[in-house]
């Protein structure tokens, strides 16, 4: 069986490698074209070894506009060249990315109608699309071959077509959304065979084509199944259009988030659907045709074990290559274990959302903004960076990091990779801070890995870790006064919910419920409630586990909804389900007023009668303080602002990369 | 109303206006990587051409840590200045005054564009986009301070007749005066005269560097309408302290934070016009200085009382000049009857800002296109002879668009009046303004001499008879019957039903929304009012999901709640036996029922179409625009016809040259 490594012939390419980019959007686009912050943002992946990138989603046709900066193909010619040339030229093949949002787009850009196949509402938007008539389908076939045909001659490998999640030839093909009684009706792959036929026609036999398929709409009553899609995915990619490579996906309208869902779904969850699709491509095709595995792949070692064990030929490690761009060098360099974990947040790199957020990466923030956060030499080539570890072990002043949280970790690490001697000063008994206490949380494991990743890297960077060792502002002027920077990454403090106490009462912090082991194992029993006034991850992971452990859980939020802040994460709908399913009790529209020894009393937002509880625990899941700024130091991170651990690595970066020399 | 007070001149420190009339400051979301556009100019320009007597421009920020939406002009950076000339020679060019509002919006932001910490106060974190803020240190107050400073220079230097401070609603002043936000224990923070200290220092540094030839004006908030805020009182001391600098001239108002109370600040149609000009009158009555109030002003007769009865010297009319940039010459000139009356309905201008979009208005599609010239008459040679088919908001913006450029319009109409759901959805409690879209389209289409018939039943053949030379079909939609409700129960029935008044619901209704806007919440009004017992269910998360971004769903479940309707949400229904519908609540799969004595349905519908397919099949060339091509919303019906209407070029015989 191939390894990761092996190359794999695809159509009339080779690709190096079996490791992929797959599409993803990123508000990168100026207007609707390509842009040079694309080109960094490819060019960043190809350079350290990836074998196959393929380029966000460009719109084939104009009625198409789903997002602000969608790229929209008919502008992407100069940008396409662009990239292409950038990647080809570091050893990567290149493929554009085509595709038609059909009814999932939004017609607040385009202010046009939505296309698609029949009047069903997106389910988020509402928003009715006008049955295509038999001219729009010619047209929106003629623009993918157009496209197609613009992509190659621009210097792309190929295309990739997307029939996947957010897509017009998936909604053609699902009894979900194609409900028509012409012959597209009668044979729902009809236009998804006419746009393959179409492409193929456009850009001859030497170029790839790609498909990628949503083999699983997680609606068996009207949608694909894994049931039919190994037939369906044989019957595609077997016709006169001889598709080059397949990428087995899943979703559909009703499961927006289940595509690239966050750590509440297991990684490598696409595997066996995907392997069920290879058998039966490869029985009609010889196996010519490879299968790309989709689906959470973050580590390289299930990505191996998909190939070893024959799910698939290649695997998507999209978001693996946004939290590390080196982890194809440092797979080839067989230093896997010095790969950054990606966490599977979705906090930085979803940005399907109106405010045009670009792509990035809580554990990289220079991911996205290649072209404007300054670099850091982190590991141009194989080892790049092995030759400056420790080295500054001279005698130069060391630069002292106190506080070993996210923020200070990584100024520590950037440190220590621009050759600094770096002293981080620890009060607890190990590093992590935060990382480890939110790694309690269901579904926010990897935050662990990431305290480990760090751990290990600043051992491997010679950075000296004092643990046990609390540093006081007052005696900062001794380190200075030795010629030492200091970087000042305390970390916040527990915040103060603006509630009435009575009778001696407090709130218990969520911190201190995920640091006790088991978590809540320090409550006394009984019912509790979790006072939530972010919506994040925090207090509906806090309600979670305390309702695993059997009590009955309260959750109170001002907001209209349970989780305001989910939905850019994908996890919005899910975790209500999840809630729902575990009995936990909602309390929206709240504001928490009174909160005594065992009760709490809620206040409607609207109507303002109260409610009390019978609870034994109020806990503060709301924001916490910063312990503020010392003037002697660069302070960083929650110290400065309590946020999240993507503001931290940002500033413990911007910390070391502003170090004098 | 020729010698009234609104068109009476009034001096405002160095610079004249010639009436009372401001368009006061609002995003628009024209501005592109940071600096003012072509469009932001084509938008000031166009009512200043209508007549305002000020202009007050949407915000410039002063400093990088302010960044709270992704399309703020970056007034900081000294590339702002020729968009700034671009926008000032076009609004002079009309000799209308025009000034720049400067602005941080301190800890109401979040650092996702900015990627710096957001700058506060005090680390509490705000409420809508709950990011704990860095609490500034003196020396970034100071930074602050210097940066208005900064930025007043760029406004002057861009050929503005003065400048605004945002200090109200969305402002790191704001947040410094207020006491809910300032827990401060230094000089800036505690009494009232420390909170107030970095405005004073603001209009001190600013005034230094514009010097006395340009005005300077202060917004300040009368009632924060927040837990803890700043109130009428407090506001009153700091429009005292603010005279008192003697640099001021004049004081601008409003009412509520945009991160906390937003729905009273650009309040919908359910809240009463005038509703905030308590607080202009109190600061009026404390200081000499002329005082501008806002809220809701929809027509000139509401702001000349508002002026006479001496609640302010100037009536901020944002929304009105919206939808009509010649609000104040239509009222100058005594055509009231011609003016594009504000609906409020929040729809295209409130709501797409929220949504990071530029700034458009449900019945102007000229709003926010201005500088590609959308609504602009191009008149033809020769006229065609064009049939729209319908008489609801698309096929009458068709017809208005076409009779605009000299085409020669008919439109038939099947029912006695014009308005197709647009009439109904004004026939519910506090929706009566959304009808004024039609009185607003039937007034424009008999200026421009467009004939409408009703009581026409415009069938294929009736259409070739008439023999157009371009048909616009705008048929509408129709009520759909979802697949699990039987053709047999009478008592469920759809939302048009009820307010056509084909069926009158009693006792228990169920309403389900599957709409997610009015149309649920609506009926459900109308028939707790008529003293139904009502409860709303929802698939979604919560009923009446885009009420938010019109700034309605707070008021919903204050009314909601007034006339004891309930809601419930995540459940589909399923099934219907007997008189109970069975319901999955999605999250958790299990089953509810209901057995109401009636049903009302909040549905997609469907098109309208079948004159579309049977003029096509006849190889009749037709448009097809509004809900007949895909049910929507007002404002896409209106942009349909506006596309169409206008894109009908001249007869063929101009283009053949005859």
């Amino acid at each position: 069986m191939p390894g990761l490594l092996d190359p794999l012939v695809v159509g009339p390419r080779t690709i190096r490698n079996r490791i992929v980019l797959g599409p993803h959007e990123t508000n990168l686009g100026r207007g609707r074209s390509i842009s040079d912050r694309h080109v960094a943002h490819y060019r960043r992946r190809a350079e350290a070894g990836t074998g196959l990138i393929v380029t966000e989603e460009a719109s084939v046709h104009p009625s198409d506009w789903p997002l602000e900066r969608a790229p929209l193909a008919e502008e992407c010619g100069p940008g396409w060249t662009d990239v292409a040339r950038v990647c080809q030229a570091a050893g990567a093949v290149l493929l554009a990315g085509i595709g038609h949002s059909g009814g999932q787009g939004t017609s607040h850009w385009s202010q046009r109608e939505l296309w698609a196949p029949s009047p069903v509402p997106e389910v988020n938007t509402r928003e009715v699309p006008k049955v295509v008539e038999p001219d729009d389908i010619a047209a929106v076939v003629a623009g993918f071959a157009d496209a197609a045909a613009l992509a190659v001659g621009s210097g792309c490998d190929g295309v990739e077509v997307n029939a996947g999640q957010y897509s017009l030839a998936r909604q053609f093909l699902s009894g979900l959304t194609n409900t028509r009684d012409d012959e597209w009706g009668a044979d729902r792959s009809r236009f998804l065979v006419e746009v393959l036929d179409a492409v193929r026609a456009a850009i001859g036999p030497d170029a790839v084509l790609a498909l990628r398929l949503s083999c699983d709409e997680l609606a068996p009553w009207a949608g694909i199944t894994p049931e039919q899609a190994p037939d369906l995915a044989a019957a595609l990619v077997s016709g006169p259009s001889r598709v080059d490579l397949l990428t087995v996906v899943r979703g559909s309208i009703y499961s927006a988030g289940a595509t690239r869902p966050d750590g509440h779904t297991e990684p490598g969850f696409n595997l066996e659907l995907t392997r069920s699709v290879r058998a039966a491509v490869s029985e009609v095709t010889d196996g010519r045709v490879p299968i790309v595995a989709q689906g959470s792949i973050v580590d390289v070692g299930q990505a191996a074990w998909a190939l070893e064990s024959g799910a698939a030929d290649a695997v998507e490690m999209t978001r693996a290559q946004l939290a590390d761009a080196a982890l194809v060098a440092k797979l080839t360099a067989g230093l896997p274990e010095r790969i950054r974990p990606c966490v599977l947040c979705n906090q930085q790199c979803a940005v399907r959302d109106n405010r045009n957020p670009i792509v990035s990466c809580t554990v990289d923030p220079a991911t996205g903004h290649e072209t404007d956060e300054p670099a850091l030499a982190e590991f141009d080539s194989v080892g790049g960076d092995g030759a400056r570890s420790g080295s500054g072990a001279g005698t130069a002043a060391p630069v002292v990091v106190v506080g070993g949280g996210p923020a200070g970790l990584e100024a520590a690490r950037s440190a220590a990779l621009r050759g600094r001697r770096v002293v981080l000063h620890e009060r607890d008994d190990r590093v992590g801070g935060l990382l480890r206490t939110v790694a309690a949380l269901p579904g926010r494991g990897r935050f662990g890995a990431l305290a480990e990743w760090y751990e290990a890297e600043l051992e491997r960077l010679g950075v000296e870790v004092r643990t046990g060792s609390g540093i006081d502002p007052e005696v900062l002027d001794d380190f200075i006064a030795a010629g030492s920077e200091v970087v000042w990454a305390v970390g916040g403090t527990d915040g103060v919910a603006s509630v009435e106490l009575l009778d001696g009462a407090g709130l218990v912090p969520a911190r201190l419920v995920l640091e006790s082991d088991p978590v809540g194992g320090d409550l006394p029993d009984g019912d509790v409630l979790v006072w939530d006034p972010i919506g994040g991850p925090i207090g509906i992971g806090v309600a979670e586990r305390l309702a695993d452990s059997g009590r009955v859980v309260h959750l109170a939020t001002q907001d209209f909804i349970v989780g305001n802040e989910l939905a850019r994460a994908g996890d919005l709908a899910d975790a209500n389900s999840r809630l729902a399913r575990a009995g936990v009790v909602l309390h929206r529209r709240s504001l928490l007023r009174a909160v005594a020894p065992s009760s709490a009393t809620l206040e409607d937002r609207f109507s303002a009668r109260r409610v009390d509880l019978d609870v034994v625990a109020v806990i503060d899941a709301g924001h916490r303080l910063p312990t503020g700024e010392v003037p002697a130091a660069r302070t960083i991170g929650d110290a400065v602002a309590p946020r999240t651990v993507h503001e931290a690595v940002l500033e413990g970066r911007r910390a070391a990369v502003g170090l004098s020399g | 109303m020729s010698d009234a007070l609104i068109w009476s001149p009034l001096q405002i420190g160095p610079v004249t206006v010639r009436n009372r009339i401001v368009f006061s400051a609002h995003l628009t979301n024209y501005a592109s990587d940071g600096l003012p556009s072509e469009q932001h100019a084509a938008y000031y320009a166009a009512r200043a051409a209508g007549g305002a007597g000020l202009i007050i421009t949407e915000e410039h920020s002063t400093h990088p840590t302010d960044w709270p939406y992704e399309k703020l002009i970056h007034g900081f950076h000294p590339e702002v200045v020729p968009g700034y000339r671009r926008i000032t020679e076009a609004v002079h060019r009309h000799r209308v005054p025009i000034f720049a509002q400067i602005n941080h919006n301190g800890g109401q932001a979040s650092s996702m564009y900015s990627r710096l910490p957001v700058w506060a106060p005090s680390p509490v974190a705000d409420p809508l986009f709950r990011e704990v803020p860095k609490a500034v240190t003196t020396a970034e107050i100071a930074e602050i301070v210097e940066s208005y400073g900064l930025v007043a220079a760029h406004c002057a230097e861009g050929g503005f007749d003065g400048v605004e401070l945002q200090c109200s609603h969305s402002s790191i002043v704001r947040g410094f005066l207020s006491p809910a936000t300032n827990h401060r224990s230094d000089g800036y923070g505690g009494a009232l005269e420390h909170r107030a200290r970095i405005l004073l220092e603001i209009v001190a540094e600013v005034r230094r560097v514009i010097g006395p030839d340009l005005a300077l004006g202060v917004r300040l908030c009368g009632d924060e309408l927040i837990e803890g805020g700043t109130t009428i009182d407090e506001a009153v001391r700091v429009a005292r302290m603010v005279e008192a600098t003697g640099q001021v001239d004049y004081i601008n108002t409003s009412i509520g934070v945009a991160t906390a109370s937003l729905f009273m600040i650009e309040a919908s149609m359910h809240i009463p016009p005038g509703y905030s000009m308590f607080i202009p009158s109190a600061i009026r009555e404390a200081v000499d200085l002329p005082v501008v109030g806002v809220g809701r002003f929809k027509d000139p007769l509401q702001a000349e009382r508002a002026l006479s009865e001496g609640q302010c010297d100037l009536v901020g009319v944002v929304r009105g000049q919206i939808a009509d940039p010649e609000f104040v010459a239509k009222a100058r000139s005594g055509f009231t009857d011609d003016t594009r009356l504000c609906l409020s309905c929040n729809q295209e201008c409130v709501g797409r800002m929220g949504l990071n979009r530029w700034l458009g208005c449900i019945e102007n599609p000229a709003t926010g296109r201005e500088a590609l010239g959308v609504g602009r008459a191009r008149p033809v040679r020769i006229g065609r002879r064009v049939l729209v088919v319908g008489a609801g908001p698309a096929g009458l913006q068709a017809a208005i668009a076409a009779a605009r450029n000299g085409h020669h319009v008919t439109v038939v109409e099947r029912s006695p009046v014009a308005g197709g759901q647009v009439r109904l959805a004004a026939t519910v409690p506090n929706r009566a303004e959304f009808g004024d879209l039609i009185r607003n389209q039937l007034n424009e289409c008999g200026r421009l001499g467009v004939q409408i018939e009703y009581g026409v039943d415009a069938t294929a053949d009736e259409v070739r008879r008439r023999d157009a030379d371009t048909v616009v079909v705008a048929t509408g939609s129709t009520p759909s019957r979802p697949w699990w409700a039987p053709a047999e129960a009478e008592w469920i029935v759809d939302v048009r039903d009820v307010l056509e008044g084909a069926v009158h619901p009693t006792r228990s209704v169920l309403v389900l929304d599957e709409l997610g806007f009015h149309h649920a919440t609506s009926v459900a009004e109308l028939l707790a009012d008529r003293g139904c017992s009502v409860e709303v269910v929802s698939p979604g998360m919560v009923v009446g999901q885009d009420l938010g971004v019109t700034l309605d769903l707070e008021n919903w479940w204050i009314r909601a709640g007034s006339k004891g309707i309930t809601q419930t949400t995540e459940l589909v229904p399923m099934g219907v036996d007997g008189h109970t519908v069975t319901f999955q609540h999605h999250p958790t799969g299990t089953e509810q029922t209901r057995s109401p004595d009636w049903m009302v349905l909040a549905v997609p519908s469907s098109p309208a179409d079948g004159l579309y397919h049977e003029l096509r099949a006849a190889g009749v060339h037709v448009h097809r625009i509004g809900d007949a091509l895909a049910p929507r919303r007002a404002h896409a019906a209106v942009i349909d016809g506006e596309r169409v209407g206008s894109g009908i070029p001249a007869a063929s015989g101009v283009l053949a040259g005859r």
